[in-house]
């Protein structure tokens, strides 16, 4: 039923954070409306990768959306995947401090590597655990907007605000429109690709 | 609405020129220096592995199954990019014996569920050995592959 006659728009989302937020969670909720438990998931190796298509509004958006890595050893190589990118979602636990409190390190990440205008916006997942919440949701929303980052809660467990979280980017997305009218593999592209720091090349301990 | 195929993100993207230089001045940096972390090594092979030469990605199977022996705790990432990257050679003989080995060890890894998909619908449209056995990678991965059996008989 999809109108033939107007090419689907293609966006470019990239999910960012520290490892075991829910990224991949969120993304499995959001394109095949799946939940794994715990022993079912594996940390995600580098980068993995789902499309979507979406209809907002009476049209359709083809999402690519890109799943990265938190853990620490693979930050150098997720750093090439912020290319072209038009909107990023930072996910951290809600029943998680340490995820809250790192988020300002990956919002310079974007700040380094993505165009001006990427939208921003900030999730914190794991709601369903609000017995062992750590992080409030005034205290989320008060720092999303000192980043100048839009802010949902929501719950990859149990669906709640999945898709309003991806529905909400793309429309701001969508609301400036030199994001999506250049080419895409131009559009953000900053002049140093990948930035090496010593942190970067201890390795850590996790394999996982 | 369901999702498309599956996709194994890394076989397709590549890095660009500057991208890899940065990773290779990085490796050969540390070679001069005497002392090369795993980190850079990994983050070159897996570089090379993305790239889109045979004779790089070649390189990157090398470097990468160089780590796999050496580090147990890059196991893991190494056996997929070294499927990945025997794929992108098509050889996809080897690209199934680590992916599965992978598999093996995480039946739900759906990196690596998409991985084995893209694998057979190529062997089924190439043919199962495919034209990209490279001389030398095949030596080596005969080593590896014996590792893994005395691994695996513990």
């Amino acid at each position: 039923m999809s109108s033939t006659n107007q090419p689907n728009l293609n966006l470019k989302l990239l999910l960012i954070g520290n490892s075991s937020v829910g990224k991949s969670s969120l993304l499995l909720r959001f394109t095949d409306n799946e939940f794994l438990t715990d022993e079912e998931t594996a940390a995600t190796i580098g980068v993995d990768f789902k499309v979507k298509s979406i209809e907002l509004d009476g049209k359709r958006y083809k999402l690519s959306v890109w799943d990265t890595a938190g853990q620490e050893r693979f930050r150098t190589l997720t750093s090439s995947y912020y290319r072209g990118a038009q909107g990023v979602v930072l996910v951290y636990d809600v029943s998680s401090r340490p995820t809250f409190d790192e988020l300002l390190k990956w919002f310079k990440e974007i700040d380094t590597y993505c165009g001006e205008g990427v939208v921003k916006m900030m999730v914190g997942n794991k709601v369903d655990k609000e017995f062992s919440r750590q992080v409030t949701t005034d205290e989320g929303k008060a720092f999303a907007q000192r980043m100048g980052a839009l802010f949902i809660e929501c719950s990859a467990k149990t669906r709640l605000g999945v898709p309003e979280a991806f529905e909400e980017l793309v429309r701001r997305i969508l609301a400036n429109p030199i994001l999506y009218s250049k080419s895409s593999a131009t559009a953000a592209r900053k002049a140093e690709p990948i930035r090496l720091e010593e942190e970067t090349w201890t390795g850590g301990g996790c394999s996982c | 609405m369901p999702t498309e195929l599956p996709y194994a993100a890394e076989a397709e993207s590549s890095l660009g020129y500057e991208e890899l230089q940065v990773l290779r001045t990085q490796y050969y940096k540390e070679i001069e220096q005497g002392h090369v972390t795993t980190q850079s090594k990994f983050n070159y092979g897996w570089g090379l592995v993305k790239s889109n030469t045979a004779e790089l990605q070649t390189e990157g199977v090398k470097l990468l199954q160089e780590i796999y022996s050496a580090s147990p705790a890059h196991r893991r990432e190494c056996t997929y990019y070294i499927a990945v990257g025997y794929y992108k050679l098509k050889n996809y003989a080897y690209a199934k014996k680590f992916n599965d080995l992978l598999l093996s060890v995480e039946p739900e890894n759906m990196q690596a569920q998409s991985l084995r998909t893209l694998i057979d619908q190529a062997v089924q449209r190439d043919g199962y050995i495919g034209m990209g056995l490279i001389a030398g990678a095949a030596a080596v991965t005969g080593l590896i592959v014996a590792g893994l059996v005395k691994r695996s008989r513990r």
